[in-house]
């Protein structure tokens, strides 16, 4: 072969190009890669979650605080901030300021319990916020308090037994990366940093991870279990029975100058599909009923719409910032 | 005694084998350097730039493909691509400019006698312009389809790992296209005297139209042979979707490479053999 320089520069760098994209393609394909730098949407701090969560949340806290429907919506219906400020005062952290994204999750039903039949693992819920924290004040605050600190695995671990937790398991936080916290049960706390040593984690989750990263890469999303959920919430009978059988359902949104989002339910199986189809049809048309004598809603009520095919049923919306503007006026007292 | 007359050493003439590569040898960075590689890479440099936009929207914004308000995953988009960019647009037309100017080329710049002059096959003339060509358009085509595949499939919550398979199978199908295409419209640039027309009328018309039309009219294209290596689902529900199923006659893989292996020989056979007979009458 009498190729020239040019062409055989050309016909290398072709080459390489292809054997790249195969040699990428093959590591992620084999060894599953999740090949971040490739990847988008998909929050990194997954593996911290649980095979088996039964829910799984994320928000991006910062572009939430500062989208303009939240000023909107203060404004049109200013809420106490107890919670926030009891949560600053006991942890030194600032949600507005200081978290930038949010990653939750909750354990399985089955977790916890008491008996014979008690499940070894946690249970409850655990919150991770990525952002910019002082450790050295939120400890001492903590400590302020009545929390102890640990070291748990080589992680200093901050925990205050005595503070109310949902499962009475106490409080605790520990910085497990630089920037990143989790908060929540000392048993929960506990086992995320057993799972930063290595075992699985909820990217081994293929059903789980195929119904995350089938959403929108919203500012806020969550997905769960329908099942599990139903389990954790231990409803009367009468009414479990009544509940259409959902097996997952996610929620997405996207929040900049107006709220968009899409709800999304699985059902066991096309039948349960058209069931759930009808019922959220006969809703939104009651909705638009209802709506037709308030002007503020009759535009949310009008986006409403529903898809969806064989065993899934989704149910988009769009809110305009305007809607809250207009609920704003409605709530005030006329002035005199 | 006056010694017997020693013969003097022949040459032999070149194998058509080795006078093929000869050809392509000399045909490549012809090829390459041309005109019509600027205009190929114009044409694949739009999926490219389609691609790169969409990352970019995905990753600044959280935009992507929707499809009734719904996020289309980024494999679904790749595949989109892949079939109406790729398949029912760029290969055809990649075989109908490179394919029918294989011959007509060198007839038009009265340059063919400089080959037929030569000691070979004058099909070794057909055959490495048409390596050259088949190398050319794979190596900027690929490569093109590569990166789309790495733009476009994270997007939209789309997995690299689960879509690879059908990249594979992708890429082995625009490669069977390109040979299939450009074994047509080699024949057709060596039978014709302006065949440029005649291959866009086909491809572009012919091939579209027919697929359409109930019948068997559809078993005279390329495009139906190779729609069944295409492993794409299209999204549903959506226009092209319901367009699909009106056509939705594929046949199974086997009968797709059996047939473009008949096609591709075929048209390869009748145009080396138009080339060893014909007498190309130069136009002064």
């Amino acid at each position: 072969m009498s190729l020239t320089a040019r062409t055989r520069h050309f016909v290398v760098a072709s080459l390489l190009v292809l054997l790249a994209g195969i040699g990428a393609g093959l590591a992620a394909y084999y060894m599953r890669v999740p090949l971040g730098v490739f990847q988008s949407g998909e929050p990194q701090d997954l593996r911290y979650v649980p095979e088996d969560a039964a829910l799984v949340a994320y928000a991006n806290v910062h572009d939430v605080m500062a989208s303009e429907i939240r000023q909107r919506i203060r404004r049109a219906v200013p809420m106490p901030e107890n919670g926030q400020r009891q949560f600053q005062n006991e942890t030194g952290i600032n949600i507005e300021t200081d978290i930038d994204r949010v990653l939750a999750y909750l354990g399985p039903a089955s977790a916890g319990g008491s008996g014979a039949n008690a499940d070894a693992r946690p249970s409850g819920g655990l919150v991770l916020a990525r952002g910019r924290f002082d450790e050295v004040k939120i400890e001492t605050l903590m400590r302020d308090h009545g929390a102890s600190v640990e070291e748990y695995n080589g992680i200093r671990l901050i925990a205050n037994p005595a503070a109310a937790g949902p499962m009475g398991d106490g409080f605790a936080l520990a910085f497990i990366e630089p920037g990143l916290a989790a908060v929540g049960s000392t048993p929960m706390v506990r086992a995320v940093i057993d799972r930063m040593t290595g075992g699985s984690n909820v990217t081994a989750n293929e059903e789980l991870m195929s119904q995350i990263r089938a959403l929108d890469d919203g500012t806020a999303w969550a997905v769960g279990r329908f099942d599990e959920l139903g389990a954790n919430a231990r409803l009367p009978q009468q009414i479990a029975s009544q509940i259409p059988p959902i097996t997952w359902f996610s929620l997405s949104s996207r929040i900049g100058t107006d709220l968009r989002g899409t709800v999304r339910a699985d059902t066991r199986d096309e039948a349960a599909a058209a069931n759930l189809r009808d019922v959220v049809r006969g809703f939104v048309a009651l909705a638009k009923l209802q709506a037709g004598s308030r002007p503020e809603f009759q535009a949310v009520v009008q986006s409403l719409e529903l898809g969806g095919s064989d065993k899934t049923v989704t149910l988009s919306f769009s809110v305009s910032g305007e809607v809250f503007d207009a609920i704003g006026a409605a709530a005030r007292p006329p002035q005199r | 005694m006056i010694p017997p007359s020693v013969a003097p050493p022949t040459r032999r003439a070149p194998t058509l084998a080795a006078s093929t590569l000869r050809v392509f040898d000399l045909s490549l960075g012809q090829m390459l350097w041309s005109r019509r590689s600027a205009f190929l890479a114009v044409l694949l440099g739009g999926p490219v730039l389609v691609a790169a936009a969409l990352r970019l929207a995905s990753i600044s914004y959280g935009w992507g493909f929707r499809f009734r308000s719904q996020q289309v995953a980024g494999d679904a988009v790749f595949g989109m691509m892949i079939w109406l960019l790729y398949v029912r647009f760029i290969i055809p037309v990649l075989g109908v400019f490179y394919g029918t100017s294989l011959v007509a080329d060198e007839v038009e710049d009265k340059t063919i006698t400089y080959l037929f002059t030569r000691p070979m096959p004058r099909s070794a003339v057909l055959l490495g312009k048409f390596l050259a060509y088949l190398v050319c358009t794979l190596l900027l085509v690929l490569p093109s389809v590569m990166l789309v595949f790495f733009l476009v499939v994270p997007t939209g919550g789309g997995s690299i790992a689960e879509t690879f398979p059908s990249l594979v199978v992708d890429l082995g199908m625009l490669a069977v296209g390109l040979t299939a295409y450009g074994a047509v419209f080699a024949m057709v640039g060596t039978y014709l005297k302006r065949p440029l027309v005649i291959g866009l009328a086909f491809a572009l018309g012919w091939e579209p139209a027919a697929l359409l039309i109930p019948g068997y009219l559809k078993q005279l294209t390329v495009a139906h042979y190779l729609q069944g290596l295409v492993t794409h689902e299209m999204p549903q529900d959506s226009p092209i979707a319901i367009l699909l199923q009106v056509v939705r006659e594929v046949p199974s893989v086997a009968t797709s490479l059996t047939a473009l292996s008949v096609i591709i020989v075929v048209t390869l056979w009748l145009a080396a053999w138009a080339v060893e007979r014909r007498e190309y009458v130069l136009e002064q």
